[in-house]
């Protein structure tokens, strides 16, 4: 059964006669939706425009001015967001912009009434003469919504990827809208028919030959020890990172937050399923970083090798501390392993605060080969990127145990 | 049931004559000539004041006034003659104790025959709002402003053509008028009208009424112009002609209208204020630069719509604004902008000038760079203003122009280019412990 939803209702020829013989014998228009439109550009509102044309009397001293009924039940609509905009005037088979007479507009709203206890509301509306008008009416509706969903589906290679991003439109409005223009802010307008309860999900736009990064992430404070029998290793991060900006094929608008099913092509025409991250929202020139799970073929293994307290004065000191990081690649690719070090937890770790962000400087005993980056999350938590070799193809040549010191000074700790 | 006010007259009032009936009363009923509604929006109390026509003879007479299931204050029914003042007085008025809602004015005349008096009272349950709507075009150059106000009316009485005016401004009352109403035991009434199924007869009945009106008044053309005079600390908004509006509807006209009002675009990151985005804002100002500035603009809600330029509307946001003054800005915040990122990061962070008691750290200075970065993908210029707390002593210096909005904030404004980036760099020096001598900020350099 169709929902009890918005209507228009032109009482234009009601008000000819008198009072009383109106009361009782009804005419009403009842003009279609020419046209809808679902605007879903606002996150949090959803606008619809929809257009009909009314049929309008001539506004005279005796018969007075047309009404225009609008009403809605079961339906989420903001009763005080309702516009209603007169935009043209049929003349000769064609609409025509409405015009000026006498410095007065030919079809104008006079005014707005709203009748108690109920979803409708009534407009009085002038026109100089009986004319068919085209009119719009806008409101905001509630219940009618929409998400974002992302498919990606990277080569084999994991150098790029096809990302497909989805527009899902939900509506448990109330009301169902034929075939409404669907337009998300961003990308192309979609002419679909919206029924009552259904969810609909369109290609918005599809980004190929995306480049991809792939990331290891090691990051003691943030993961602990990877269990018991490790105490020293902790997880390794897997991260695809994607740059929304022309260079790696994208940049059109920012992408909104929704989920992101990742797949990677099986070599065989097929695919395989990788795993689901939330997207956030990534403005234009931003990364989007996607969780891809633990890597088990890099394995990273973290040693204090040595702490030591120098007093400058009084409780004021500074802790010199060296760090070792034991890597192995066991992986038939090179990666580039980033190990990130949380400075205020590893000046507490020794029983002193930073009083805020730890002031620290880089030991001349850190290895060459470690890049050393606080672009990315700041100066309290600097990235150190190192490199690693594929394994050895040789089937007897062991995995290279990768030995990398970060040597550094926290300063000024009490 | 009949809500109406109404005056009766006692015809031949015999006041202390052996045949004077207790329980028994035989009245006319004068028609309302005028009413007229003076409609507050800061209280809920409305002055009306309606004229009809009575007779009197000379000598004593009474009048009858009620008020059936309305919400009139009883303390503020006041009548006066309009004609022979002079030669009419009230003596007196007696409110009924068996009859609840009634009111007798005892009326002494040297005049007989028909007489035009002004009855006038308070009541409660007519209010009236405005809310606002601009449509800005394409480019978000210039926009259109119309603000409408929306009288409800939930008196428990029909006004049919009345004058309505209404006042924008606050005033002060001692006792809410439905309480007074309600202090004789009088039920708040309901809306008339049953939810649902009544309303097509409503809508009838009004339309009615509205033709009769129709008939009576000149046709509506165009909608009624809203004048507007200032009285006092106060502003009225006159509805042109006679307006009816039913128990229980409401009725909304436009009041103000205003095309190619031209408006500025500033993005505002103020984290403690808005959020950790920078938000989008629209302003402009009630004057005649703006095409406005005829009147204050009384609270109400302000909806933004764009004009896509596909032939349709976008819904760029909401807001409560509160009265607007003439001359005054008005603002309304649009909320973030996918197309404006705003980050801020410290660069670097450096500890000195200790200060040491017995050997602990008692006082220290913190010295840190900070590089905040604006990026605008939008397709034009945008005005960004940043204003940043800092808490303690503070000294603080940038190489780009930075004032002090107050004595814990600092301010800078600058342009962000068409697709482009925009740094602010600045260095903060915070005086911990025993080094804070003070709780302000201390500008160092500024260009």
């Amino acid at each position: 059964m169709r929902t009890r939803t918005a209507g228009l209702l032109c009482l234009a020829a009601l008000l000819s006669g008198a009072p009383a013989a109106w009361a009782r014998i009804k005419l009403a228009a009842l003009p279609a939706r020419e046209r809808v439109e679902i605007q879903l550009d606002n996150g949090r509102y959803t606008l619809v425009e929809e257009e009909r044309i009314v049929p309008l009397l001539t506004s005279t001293a005796k018969a007075g001015n047309n009404r225009i009924d609008f009403s809605w039940s079961n339906t989420r609509i903001d009763k005080d967001s309702i516009q209603f905009r007169p935009l043209a005037v049929r003349e000769g088979g064609k609409f025509r912009p409405i015009r000026k007479i006498d410095g007065q507009d030919e079809v104008s709203v006079i005014n707005v009434a709203y009748p108690p206890g109920e979803n409708a509301l009534v407009w009085e509306v002038y026109a100089r003469q009986a004319c068919a008008v085209k009119v719009r009416v806008s409101y905001l509706i509630g219940n009618l919504t929409r998400s974002f969903s992302y498919r990606a589906l990277a080569d084999k290679d994991e150098k790029i990827l096809t990302l497909k991003k989805y527009i899902q439109l939900r509506n448990y409005s109330g009301e169902e809208f034929g075939t409404a223009g669907i337009w998300a802010g961003f990308g192309p307008k979609f002419l679909k028919p919206v029924g009552q309860q259904e969810d609909i999900k369109i290609l918005l736009e599809r980004f190929k030959d995306v480049p991809i990064q792939k990331t290891y992430t090691f990051d003691w404070y943030a993961h602990g020890r990877l269990n018991a029998d490790k105490p020293l290793c902790s997880k390794v991060l897997m991260h695809y990172v994607l740059v929304n900006d022309e260079k790696h094929q994208m940049g059109k608008f920012p992408l909104q937050p929704g989920k992101v099913r990742i797949f990677i092509q099986d070599g065989r025409g097929g695919e395989a399923f990788l795993g689901e991250d939330w997207a956030r929202l990534t403005p234009l020139d931003d990364e989007m970083r996607l969780y891809l799970g633990e890597a088990r073929d890099v394995v990273c293994k973290r040693i204090v090798k040595e702490n030591r307290r120098h007093s400058v004065r009084g409780n004021l000191f500074h802790q010199e501390v060296l760090v070792q990081f034991e890597v192995e690649n066991f992986k038939d690719k090179p990666v580039t392993l980033d190990m990130i070090v949380q400075m205020n937890r590893l000046a507490k770790q020794y029983g002193a605060s930073p009083h805020g962000d730890a002031e620290w400087e880089l030991g001349d005993r850190t290895s060459k080969a470690i890049r050393v980056s606080t672009t990315k999350h700041g100066g309290a938590r600097p990235v150190l990127s190192v490199d690693l070799p594929a394994r050895p193809k040789d089937k007897d040549e062991k995995v290279k145990k990768h030995t990398f010191l970060f040597h550094v000074t926290i300063r000024n700790l009490w | 049931m009949k809500r109406y006010a109404i005056i009766a007259v006692l015809a031949g009032a015999a006041l202390a004559g052996p045949a004077a009936a207790k329980n028994v009363d035989l009245v006319t009923l004068p028609k309302r000539n005028t009413v007229q509604l003076t409609i507050y929006n800061s209280e809920d109390i409305t002055l009306v004041k309606e004229t009809r026509s009575v007779t009197v003879k000379k000598g004593a007479n009474e009048l009858q006034f009620s008020w059936a299931n309305t919400l009139i204050d009883p303390t503020s029914v006041e009548i006066r003659p309009l004609d022979h003042a002079d030669q009419i007085e009230v003596a007196d008025t007696v409110f009924p104790g068996q009859k609840p809602q009634h009111l007798i004015w005892s009326i002494d005349s040297q005049f007989e025959g028909q007489v035009k008096v002004e009855v006038s009272y308070f009541t409660s349950g007519l209010t009236w709002s405005m809310d606002y709507v601009s449509i800005v075009d394409p480019p978000e150059e210039k926009m259109q402003f119309r603000g409408y106000v929306r009288v409800f009316n939930r008196s428990g009485e029909e006004y049919a053509d009345a004058e309505v005016r209404l006042i924008v401004g606050t005033i002060n009352l001692v006792e809410k008028i439905a309480d007074l109403a309600r202090r004789r035991g009088i039920p708040v009434p309901q809306p008339t009208v049953a939810p649902g199924g009544l309303r097509r007869e409503v809508l009838q009945k009004s339309m009615a009424a509205a033709e009769q009106a129709a008939r009576r008044a000149p046709l509506a053309a165009k909608p009624k112009a809203i004048v507007k005079e200032g009285l006092s600390e106060y502003f009225m908004f006159t509805v042109e002609g006679t307006e009816t509006i039913r128990n229980g509807w409401s009725k909304r006209m436009r009041a103000v209208r205003a095309d190619e009002v031209k408006f500025d675009i500033v993005y505002r990151m103020r984290s403690y204020q808005y959020g950790p985005r920078p938000v989008r804002f629209f302003l402009w100002r009630n004057d005649d630069e703006h095409k406005l500035g005829e009147s204050p603009l009384p609270d109400g809600r302000v909806r933004i719509f764009r004009d896509n330029g596909r032939d349709g509307l976008s819904f760029l946001g909401e807001q409560q604004i509160r009265y607007v003054p003439v001359k005054a800005e008005i603002e309304v915040n649009l909320g973030s902008d996918d197309l404006v990122v705003y980050e801020t990061q410290r660069m670097s962070v450096k500890r000195l000038n200790f200060q040491f008691d017995h050997g602990a750290v008692v006082g220290w200075d913190e010295q840190s760079a900070w590089v905040d970065t604006v990026r605008n993908y939008r397709t034009k210029p945008i005005a960004f203003e940043l204003r940043r707390q800092w808490n303690g002593d503070v000294e603080y210096e940038s190489e780009m122009k930075t004032t002090l909005f107050d004595y814990r904030t600092i301010e800078a404004k600058f342009p962000v280019d068409a697709r482009g980036k925009k740094q602010y760099p600045c260095t903060v020096m915070i005086h911990h412990g025993r080094n804070a001598k003070q709780s302000r900020i201390r500008l160092k350099r500024s260009r």
